[in-house]
C-alpha cells in the first residue's frame, strides 16, 4: 500500500494546509508508518478502555475493554440487542451521525484518541471503512462505484489503475473486467458485496468494518467473501460482526462475545462484553459458561 | 429471566452416544471375563464364542463413530461437544483394541493343547491381571461419566498392579525350567499376559480423555518414552 501521507501530499497538497487553517489536523497516524509483527505481538489498532454507548442517555453497551490488532480478524459475535454493532460503529464514529448517540470513555486508535477535538471524523472513516448488512452500491456504473471514493480525495491521476487494483483486491476483477461501464444493480448480490468491498478499499484504508456481510448471501457467495477477508487481512485489519458463529470461526483470529445483561427489575437492557480471546480458544474451550453455551447454541 | 434450552434434539442424540459408546466398555468386561473363564478352565468352546462375539463389540464401535460423524457434519459442535466427540472417538478405538486383546488371549488357548503343563502360580497371575483389568475398566467407564479428573488419575495407580503382576509372569515364565512343553506354554502365557496388560493401557488412555473432555488440556498421564518421568512399564526391566 502507498504511504498514505505520500498519497494524501501528492493528490491534494492543499488539504493539510486546510485543515490546519480549519483549527483541525486530520487523524496524525498513517497506515504506512506501521510495521508487520509477529502475531502475538502485533500492535493494537484500536484500545478500549471502559467505553459506554448511549443513546438519548440509556446505555446500549457499557464497560467494554479490548484491544483489537493489526492484520487481524477480531469477531464480534453475540445474540441480537447485545450492541456488536453498536460496538461496531464506535470504531468509525458513525455514532456521531445519530444525534442522542453518547460514547463515554477512552477509544485509542494506534495510541490516538479517536474522539478527540482534533480529530476529522471524514478522515476516520477514510481510514476505517465499512461494509453493511445488505450490498449498497451507487446508482452508478461498476467503475464509478468503485472509482467514487479516489475521485472525492481528489485522487484522479491513474484512476483506472486504481479501480482494477481494488476489483482484484476484492477478487471481483475477472468477473467484471469486461463490463466495468456496466450499472452496478446489474450484478449478483455476492458480486454487489464484493463491489463494496471494492469501494472500500479503493481509498486505501487502514481498517475494514464489516457489519453482518454474508447475511444476504448464499454459500457461494459467502465463501468467496470470506477467501477474501482471509486475503485482505494481509494488508488490512478486518473488525466483523457476525450471526454465524461457523463464520466467526472460519475467518477471525480473535472473538469477543457479548452478550445481554438486565438490570434488576428487567426494564433496561445492555450489551457486554463477557470474553474475548483467540478464536480457537473460543470454540473449543471457552472460560465462560455464557459463552460456551452461546457457541454452542444451547441457549436462545 | 432463565434462557430457553434449544438445540435439545442435538443434546438428546449425543447424551444417548455417549451412553452407546461407554456401553461398549460393558461390553469388553463381559468378554475379558468369558475370557477369564475359558484361560483359568482351559476351555477352547468359550473361548471360540468370545473370538464370535467380538463381532458385537465392533459393531457398536461402527455404529457410534458413524453416528458421531454425521453429528460432527450435521451439527457443528463446538467447545465441551466438541471435546466430547473427539474424546469418544478415542475412546471407541480403545474400546475396539480391548475387544481384540480379549480376542488375542482366547487365539492362544487352543495352542498350548487340552491338557496343558499350566503353572499353577502363572495362571493364578493372570487371572488376578484380568481381575484387575475388569476393574480398570470399571473405573475408567465411572471416571468419564461422572467427568471424574481425579477418578481418572487414579487408573495409574490401579494399572501399576498390572503391570507389576505383568513383571512377575515374566519371571515365573524365566525359572518354568528346561521341560520343553512347559516353557512353550510359558510363553504363550505371557503373550496372553502382555494382551491383559494392553488392556490396562487402554483403560488409562480412556482416562486421558476424560482429563481432556474437563480441562480441554491433552497430555499423557504417563510418558512411556521418558522412562526417567514415568516408571518403565516394561517387563523386560
Amino acid at each position: 500500500m502507498a504511504h498514505d501521507e505520500e498519497r494524501v501530499g501528492n493528490t491534494d497538497p492543499g488539504r493539510a494546509a486546510r485543515e490546519a487553517a480549519a483549527g483541525r489536523a486530520a487523524i496524525a497516524v498513517r497506515p504506512g508508518e506501521f510495521q508487520h509483527s509477529a502475531p502475538g505481538k502485533r500492535e493494537k489498532v484500536f484500545e478500549l478502555k471502559g467505553i459506554d454507548v448511549l443513546y438519548s442517555g440509556v446505555a446500549a453497551v457499557k464497560g467494554i475493554s479490548m484491544d483489537i490488532r493489526r492484520n487481524d480478524v477480531t469477531a464480534l459475535i453475540g445474540p441480537s440487542g447485545c450492541g456488536k454493532s453498536t460496538l461496531l460503529r464506535c470504531l468509525n464514529r458513525m455514532n456521531d451521525l445519530i444525534p442522542s448517540a453518547e460514547v463515554k470513555g477512552e477509544l485509542l486508535y494506534h495510541g490516538e484518541d479517536l474522539y478527540g477535538p482534533t480529530v476529522d471524523p471524514v478522515q476516520v472513516r477514510k481510514l476505517i471503512g465499512m461494509v453493511f448488512q445488505k450490498p449498497n452500491p451507487f446508482p452508478k456504473s461498476i467503475y464509478d462505484n468503485v472509482a467514487f471514493g479516489p475521485r472525492i480525495l481528489g485522487n484522479k491521476e491513474n484512476l483506472d489503475q486504481t479501480v482494477e487494483q481494488a476489483l482484484r483486491g476484492a477478487a471481483l476483477w475477472d468477473e467484471v473486467k469486461d463490463r466495468l461501464e456496466g450499472n452496478a444493480f446489474g450484478l449478483s448480490g455476492g458480486q454487489q458485496q464484493r463491489l463494496c468491498i471494492a469501494r472500500c478499499i479503493a481509498v486505501e484504508p487502514d481498517v475494514i468494518l464489516m457489519d453482518e456481510p454474508c447475511s444476504a448471501l448464499d454459500p457461494i457467495s459467502t465463501g468467496k467473501i470470506e477467501d477474501l477477508m482471509i486475503e485482505l487481512k494481509q494488508e488490512f485489519s478486518i473488525v466483523i460482526v457476525t450471526h454465524n458463529m461457523q463464520q466467526a470461526a472460519r475467518v477471525s483470529d480473535h472473538t469477543a462475545f457479548l452478550m445481554v445483561e438486565l438490570d434488576a427489575d428487567e426494564d433496561n437492557r445492555w450489551g457486554r462484553l463477557v470474553e474475548y480471546d483467540e478464536t480457537e480458544k473460543i470454540f473449543t474451550n471457552p472460560a465462560d459458561k455464557r459463552t460456551e453455551d452461546y457457541v454452542s447454541g444451547k441457549v436462545g | 429471566m432463565a434462557p430457553a434450552e434449544t438445540r435439545v434434539h442435538y443434546q438428546e442424540d449425543l447424551e444417548q452416544l455417549e451412553a452407546s459408546a461407554l456401553g461398549g466398555l460393558d461390553l469388553v468386561t463381559g468378554a475379558l471375563g468369558r475370557t477369564m473363564e475359558a484361560v483359568e478352565h482351559q476351555d477352547v468352546e468359550l473361548a471360540q464364542l468370545v473370538i464370535a462375539d467380538d463381532d458385537r463389540i465392533d459393531g457398536r464401535y461402527l455404529e457410534v463413530h458413524q453416528a458421531l460423524i454425521t453429528l460432527l457434519a450435521t451439527q457443528s459442535p463446538v467447545a465441551t461437544d466438541l471435546r466430547l466427540i473427539s474424546a469418544l472417538l478415542h475412546v471407541l478405538k480403545n474400546i475396539e483394541r480391548m475387544g481384540d486383546q480379549c480376542v488375542n488371549v482366547c487365539k492362544l488357548l487352543p495352542l498350548s493343547g487340552n491338557e496343558p503343563p499350566a503353572d499353577e502360580q502363572m495362571v493364578k497371575r493372570i487371572l488376578t491381571m484380568g481381575g484387575q483389568a475388569k476393574t480398570l475398566i470399571s473405573q475408567a467407564k465411572r471416571a468419564f461419566e461422572g467427568r471424574d479428573v481425579e477418578l481418572a488419575h487414579d487408573l495409574v495407580r490401579q494399572d501399576d498392579v498390572v503391570d507389576n503382576l505383568n513383571r512377575e509372569c515374566f519371571r515365573l515364565a524365566l525359572e518354568i525350567g528346561d521341560d520343553a512343553d512347559k516353557r512353550e506354554w510359558a510363553m504363550t502365557m505371557l503373550l496372553a499376559a502382555r494382551a491383559i496388560e494392553r488392556i490396562g493401557d487402554n483403560a488409562v488412555d480412556i482416562g486421558e480423555q476424560v482429563a481432556f473432555v474437563v480441562t480441554g488440556l491433552f497430555r499423557e498421564f504417563e510418558d512411556a518414552s521418558r522412562p526417567g518421568e514415568a516408571p518403565s512399564q516394561s517387563p523386560l526391566t
